[in-house]
């Protein structure tokens, strides 16, 4: 454990922390930009977050103590994530309790928990948006595990920051098939994952439609901060999780002179994948719910050949 | 060219051939899968090329701008006529749906990876353990063929088979003679002329391409 | 007697016995004591278990006991981990079921035991219970061919005479006592064949004998015993497609019998095929493993897939049991296909991570079963489409439940993420020393765990959310009122067993290292193969996982978030509202999602494996086809392997069974003369051949 490891930990924590409600800024203002609006500035979360902290907390008839905890474990499990996946140092003092697959269980915790709130309100918009995001949590699962499959067979361990550490001394392995697969795949489990379009749109209200929004319809006031913030901050892990397993360049080790540098490249590297999506989602249509199978399946299918030409492949 | 680079090249030229051939499975619309079996074909050529340079064959390479020409811009051009000629863009329902279809072929590529293997011990070398791959993309064009109602779409099928079956042939024997290339690309031509004009009388007859139709044949 | 393992297990033998005698008892305390009695031969079995883990092995021969070949008892570190899950299960039970058999306070159908003599605290039924647990005792305690049939047939009677204890008050346990009676019948035939033949082949019946002569045996020999017995292990297991009667046994039978079914029983199928597969035949060729992991892996999705769309909470219950053993014999298999490629540490791992989910399974397993039962004793039904609400008037079983949930669905900080982490962990690394079969096989198997996990996820979202919270769906949920304290307090014992087993796995890693250990086709020369008391170390590869570091940072991370809420937010009282009713009117419990809304999408993403039965019947008016009167929809899920396979085995068998009606005229003469003819004729036969 060193002490640029712990630092770079708490640094890149306060970072998400800070910093995922400015991302979601960045992405609504390229797609203000993009349609031609001027668009509400980039730290517009951060007051919508100030104004909902000042309100009323409100919970409906009828609901009890989950619903009231739900937020609090979407975020903090977001929290503890940005806490051991490497976003600005490999060398961070949690790493080795959880590797990706304890990672992606712990942001699917905080969306059960999320889903059970959504049950608990007894309303069907509640059931509705919990059972959706059920499907899309249980079928999704499948690509996830086998692109870390693919990942971590080259590396031989699922840690990541051996999976991190392992690229960055080998930039060759990240344009072979094996990582372009399992990049295809991973990026549309990332975007089912965190409920952009075309599997979820964040900015619908429309019942038939919606998922995420659906489950916290209920919410208001501190809570309703809570959970968009949490729901920022995993965002912004996932998509920082994105860029250092395919792009690590500018991580720090274990010196701490590198942490400022660290810092900002992956607030480059958030913001750039950021703009890239909400800019690619101007194009887009949300997909019909029962054509998103199709979409999970054909990134089940890349991640398949992502792990099969990791051994097949593979030179002697 | 040098073995890393080599390597490299194959590998990507290999991938963008599989990836066209997934792609196709996954995409309903005619125009997209016409599009993609172009993308493939232009994938195959580059194959082509990469090994005629490993090799240093000129023919190799004078015959991958024909496989370029050929199969990359004259039969794509002549399936998008006849799609825009029938009037069906879409296939709208296949036998086997898009999601099951894509689970299928993940399980076909394990199965062409498992039964290619004693064919890549023989004699390892980047262009052999590629063969699996090509493996992959006859089978899934076979897939396409039985699967998909619209006769377009099977013929871009059978045409990614055909795909599948060069690449083969290239990366197992390093360099088909000229001659039985030019042979077999010219039975492909025939063989898509052939089913150009069926289609087209089916067409007529039926005032449909849905080779589902073709059972009222029998009663 | 010096060693304590022996002391502990006779112990626990002599205590069952007396926990049967106890049902002569009167019946004011009947329940009590045979209940506090198993209770202590469960915790004397948990002892004796644990010290055979902590290897400390005990064998016994009694010569006189039987005839011809007398009882063997063995208990070694794996026959002691699966006495150890058994005991630990029958303590729960056994402490659950002094609240639960006893007659119900509280109206006409809040609880059992109403119906004169053959309530659940009826003698017959009390008896058997205890009686029920010593067979499971005995079962991987037998090391004689002969002693280990006959536990495994008394655990078969009494199970079955526990399944049919409440057929007076519904006709449906009739029906599933009569499945299980057969299946389970059939399997003992084949594990009696494969057993049997193994015998013969080897000359001797005693497991050691055994384990000598496997090698020596000709490989058409061995396939034959590992097939046979793997069908008949398979069936007690709940693996698809011999799953049929497991997901009627477990609703039917009273809830506490379902737990040590479901968690203990079932385990007696994965130990049969460990114990004959990996230890006796000492290993086997890789299409042996193939299969157990093909099953396991069809078993694991079509078992968890039932579970989602079930609406029937015991028999969501039922087929994730199904689910979890198609898991651990994912795990076994890939522990016998990795060993025969050579990959030992990897095969230890694969099967420490199995057994570890044996026991997860139980602990989780034992726990939502009693809390089902609770439920069903409080509201009447099983039906989730008929419950919730249930979180105000049972605080204690609603939370029991949760935590159940949680642990059962591969969440941290749950007991099934950590062996299928483990499992994952396997699959995972197997790949540059398994060769071609593991690299096909292994993403295959890792996408099976994965979508099982994903789907046990969405199940139990839906037992917990649907079942618990919310709102009553039903008369029977209205009415409802927390368990007794002693079916509480067994429910609380399996929960707090299933927090220590997901916060500190590594507490059991040495026994359950002995425990593979004794599996010798796979015990590797390596270290153990799981190590760590705080972060899980699998040997032979760095990956690191810490469930309890992740908890606590859960939790830390909670309380500071709850810190700067309180700092940051206005500190304004919490108001109550109405939710939104998109303005028409007071939402009520008809406008909630029940558990069939809920799976819906799933069942239309999976419909060609799940092939609902579905109508839809609208009715117009009588003056106009476009105005609609009333609509009909129906949907039902049925167990589409139930339907295709044994239907027509069935249908075969009523065939038979008409055609030979001519056979059987009512005359005794006839029936004695086919005895006779039959008889004359066997002796000709030997005649002719020898």
């Amino acid at each position: 454990m060193s002490a640029a490891g712990t630092v770079g930990a708490v640094a890149q924590v306060l970072l998400v922390a800070a910093g995922a409600p400015l991302l979601v800024g960045v992405m609504r203002q390229v797609r203000a930009r993009l349609e031609g609006r001027a668009g509400a500035g980039v730290a517009q979360p951060w007051r919508d977050l100030r104004k909902l902290l000042r309100k009323e907390p409100i919970a409906p008839h009828g609901t009890g103590v989950l619903f009231r905890a739900a937020p609090l474990v979407l975020a903090g499990a977001a929290l503890v994530a940005a806490g051991v996946v490497p976003l600005v140092t490999t060398a961070s003092p949690l790493d080795g309790i959880a590797d990706l697959f304890a990672v992606i269980a712990l942001l699917a915790l905080g969306t059960v928990f999320l889903a059970l709130a959504g049950l608990d309100t007894a309303t069907a918009f509640g059931g509705m948006g919990a059972s959706r995001e059920m499907v899309v949590l249980a079928l999704v699962e499948p690509t996830i595990l086998l692109s870390v499959f693919a990942l971590s067979a080259r590396v031989g361990s699922t840690n990541l920051g051996e999976i991190v550490t392992t690229t960055l001394h080998d930039p060759q392995l990240v344009v072979s098939p094996v990582s372009l697969l399992a990049a295809v795949a991973l990026a549309i489990v990332t975007i089912a994952e965190t409920g952009r379009i075309p599997v979820d749109n964040p900015s619908t209200h429309l019942e038939l439609t919606m998922i995420h929004e659906a489950m916290v319809l209920e919410y208001a006031g501190p809570d309703l901060a809570l959970v968009e913030w949490a729901s920022a901050m995993r965002l912004t892990v996932l998509l920082g999780l994105f860029a250092n397993l395919f792009a690590p360049w500018g991580i720090a080790g274990t010196s701490l002179l590198m942490l400022p540098v660290a810092l900002l490249a992956f607030s480059a590297k958030v913001v750039v994948l950021g703009g890239a999506l909400a800019a690619g989602e101007v194009f887009m249509a949300k997909l019909r719910m029962f054509r998103v199978p199709e979409l999970l399946a054909g990134s089940f299918l890349m991640a398949l050949l992502a792990v099969a030409a990791s051994f097949f492949l593979a030179g002697p | 060219m040098s073995g890393g680079l080599y390597v490299h090249a194959l590998d990507m030229a290999v991938g963008a051939l599989l990836l066209a051939g997934v792609l196709a499975l996954w995409r309903r619309d005619l125009a997209a899968i016409v599009r993609l079996f172009a993308v493939q074909g232009a994938a195959l050529a580059a194959l082509v090329a990469v090994l005629g340079l490993h090799e240093g064959h000129a023919a190799t390479v004078a015959l991958a701008a024909g496989i370029l020409v050929l199969r990359a811009a004259v039969l794509p051009l002549m399936l998008r006529r006849a799609m825009l000629a029938g009037g069906a863009f879409r296939e709208t329902e296949p036998l086997v749906n898009v999601a099951s279809s894509l689970v299928a072929a993940a399980l076909l590529a394990l199965l062409s990876f498992a039964v290619t293997r004693p064919v890549v011990e023989l004699a390892p070398s980047p262009a052999t353990r590629a063969v699996p791959v090509a493996l992959t993309v006859v089978l899934l064009g076979f897939f396409v063929l039985v699967t998909r109602r619209r006769a377009l779409s099977q013929v871009a099928g059978f045409l990614m088979m055909d795909n599948g079956i060069t690449a083969v042939a290239f990366l197992t024997t390093t360099g088909v003679p000229f001659i039985v290339e030019l042979g077999m690309s010219l039975d492909v031509l025939l063989a898509v002329l052939v089913l150009q004009i069926l289609t087209s009388r089916i067409r007529d007859v039926f005032g449909d391409s849905d080779l589902d139709d073709l059972r009222e044949l029998h009663d | 007697m010096t060693n304590p393992t022996g002391a502990a297990f006779c112990a626990a033998l002599a205590l069952g016995l007396l926990a049967a005698a106890a049902a002569a008892l009167p019946r004011r305390v009947r329940p009590a004591a045979v209940g506090g009695a198993t209770a202590a031969a469960g915790a004397a079995a948990v002892a004796a278990g644990l010290s055979a883990m902590a290897g400390r092995p005990w064998s016994a021969w009694l010569p006189d006991l039987l005839p011809l070949a007398g009882v063997r008892l063995a208990v070694d570190p794996l026959g002691g981990l699966f006495i150890a899950v058994t005991g630990a299960v029958a303590v729960c039970a056994a402490v659950y079921a002094a609240g639960y058999s006893r007659p119900g306070r509280d109206g006409p159908d809040a609880g059992h035991g109403l119906d004169g003599g053959h309530g659940l605290d009826g003698r017959a039924v009390q008896a058997m219970l205890p009686l029920f647990v010593l067979a499971m005792l005995l079962v991987p305690a037998a090391a004689s061919v002969t002693t280990f049939l006959l536990a495994w047939e008394l655990m078969a009677i009494t199970s079955l005479l526990l399944v049919v204890a409440e057929h007076r008050r519904r006709a449906s346990v009739g029906e599933a006592g009569l499945w299980y009676a057969v299946m389970t019948h059939l399997g003992l035939v084949a594990i009696l064949a494969g057993l049997a033949g193994f015998a013969a082949a080897s000359h001797g019946e005693s497991f050691d004998r055994l384990r000598e002569a496997a090698d020596g045996l000709p490989p058409a020999v061995r396939s034959a015993v590992f097939v046979a017995t793997l069908a008949g292990f398979a069936s007690k297991a709940g693996i698809v497609p011999l799953h049929v009667w497991l997901p009627r046994a477990h609703p039917e039978a009273p809830s506490h019998v379902s737990a040590l079914m479901s968690a203990a029983m079932v385990n007696m199928g994965v130990y049969g095929i460990v114990r004959v597969g990996l230890d006796l035949l000492g290993g086997g060729p890789a299409w042996w493993w193939l299969i157990v992991l093909a099953a396991g892996a069809v078993s694991a999705l079509y078992g968890i897939l039932q579970a989602v769309v079930a609406t029937d909470l015991k028999r969501l219950l039922a087929y994730s049991t199904c689910e979890n053993m198609g898991l651990v014999l994912v795990g076994v298999g890939a522990a016998g296909l990795l060993s025969v490629s050579g990959a030992r540490t990897m095969a230890a791992l694969a099967l420490t991570a199995a057994m570890l989910h044996v026991v997860n399974h139980a602990g989780f397993k034992t726990l939502l079963f009693l809390a089902a039962g609770s439920v069903l004793r409080a509201t009447g039904t099983r039906d989730l489409d008929a419950l919730g609400g249930l979180r105000s008037p049972m605080p204690a079983t609603t939370a029991l439940f949760g935590v159940g949930a949680l642990m059962a669905s591969a969440l941290p900080p749950g007991s099934a993420f950590v062996s299928e982490w483990l499992l994952l962990q396997s699959l995972v690394h197997a790949l540059p020393e398994g060769g071609t079969v593991a690299a096909v096989t292994m993403p295959v198997a890792v996408a099976v765990v994965a979508l099982s996990a994903g789907l046990a996820i969405a199940a139990f979202t839906k037992a917990f959310g649907v079942g618990f919270l919310a709102r009553p769906r039903g008369a029977g949920a209205e009415r409802a009122h927390e368990s007794p304290p002693a079916m509480i307090a067994g429910m609380v014992l399996a929960a707090a067993g299933c927090v220590v087993a997901a916060l500190a796995p590594g507490l059991i890693a040495d026994g359950l290292s002995r425990a593979v250990g004794v599996a010798a086709a796979v015990a590797g020369p390596a270290a153990d193969p799981v190590t760590g008391p705080v972060v899980l170390r699998p040997a032979g590869m760095p990956s690191t996982m810490s469930p309890l570091l992740i908890t606590v940072a859960l939790l830390v991370a909670a309380v500071v978030l709850i810190g700067v809420l309180r700092a940051a937010a206005a500190g304004r009282a919490r108001r109550r509202a109405r939710p939104w009713d998109c303005g028409a009117g007071p939402a009520s419990a008809r406008m909630e999602y029940t558990a069939t809304s809920f799976a819906e999408p799933l069942v239309r993403v999976f419909d060609d494996v799940l092939a609902p039965d579905t109508d839809l019947d609208v009715t117009p008016v009588e003056e106009s086809a476009y105005l609609i009167d009333s609509v009909r929809y129906r949907t039902e899920v049925a167990d589409r392997v139930e339907h295709r396979l044994y239907r027509p085995v069935l249908a075969a068998a009523r065939w038979t069974g008409r055609a030979a009606r001519p056979l059987a005229n009512g005359s005794v003469h006839r029936y004695v003369g086919y005895g006779f003819y039959a008889f004359t004729a066997m002796l000709i036969v030997l005649a002719v051949t020898r």
